[in-house]
């Protein structure tokens, strides 16, 4: 693999990990803040607001996890390494 | 400001053990559920694509279906624990997918798409759970 493909890469890796995780990191956050003001206010509702929570969490994550997977597959099994 | 005014209205029921250790299992239920609907769902896609793609593409698909049930129980516990005794969810779950990926690159018997396929067939089970859940209620009311 030459430099500039590996150059590009590892920004490629970088910016998918961080410009990925900011749209989940930030609804999660929320999901999180609303859950545990509604165990507080509801607390017989408990299991109820964490099983929304946790499919709610399950498929927001998983835009995390794509991101990870493009930055692992660049830096680990590049498609462009010649 | 005076607490339990007329423009917030608060909720002063004394909450019975029963009532909280109800709702606790409930949420042990649903995690029960989606686990075994996953389960089952993996093994379905393992069968088919060892009948369709043959040994090394079904036992990539299997690991992955592993690695997923493992990544959602870390974050059924993460999730279980917030509010209790932590303010905010873990990350320690985003290791599953790190490592999958690092075993897949590096050892030449596992495919890559077939193992993150396997990874990601908690989302159907998912969605699964959710549509019985809701077939269910609207047949109970």
């Amino acid at each position: 693999m030459d430099s500039i493909t590996t150059a590009a890469s590892v920004v490629a890796a970088g910016l998918a990990v961080g410009l990925g995780a900011i749209g989940p990191g930030i609804g999660q956050g929320s999901a999180a803040q609303g859950a545990v003001e509604g165990i507080a206010r509801q607390p017989e509702a408990e299991g109820k607001i964490r099983g929304t929570l946790l499919l709610s969490f399950a498929f927001m994550e998983s835009l995390t996890i794509y991101g990870l997977v493009v930055a692992l597959v660049l830096l680990f099994a590049n498609p462009f390494a010649g | 400001m005076e607490v339990g005014s007329a423009t917030e209205p608060t909720l002063n029921l004394p909450l019975s053990e029963e009532v909280l250790k109800d709702s606790s299992e409930e949420y042990v239920q649903l995690q029960q559920r989606i686990f075994l609907t996953t389960v089952v769902v993996c093994l379905f896609g393992a069968a088919l694509s060892a009948v369709f793609y043959g040994f090394t593409t079904s036992m990539s698909l299997l690991i992955g279906g592993i690695s997923g049930l493992l990544y959602l129980r870390l974050l059924a516990r993460s999730i279980g624990k917030l509010g209790k005794s932590t303010k905010s969810v873990g990350k320690v779950q985003l290791i599953v997918p790190v490592l999958l990926v690092l075993a897949v690159s590096k050892l030449p018997q596992l495919e890559f798409f077939p193992a993150m396929l396997g990874f990601l067939l908690y989302k159907p089970s998912l969605i699964i759970q959710e549509f019985l859940v809701s077939k269910t209620q609207v047949i109970s009311e």
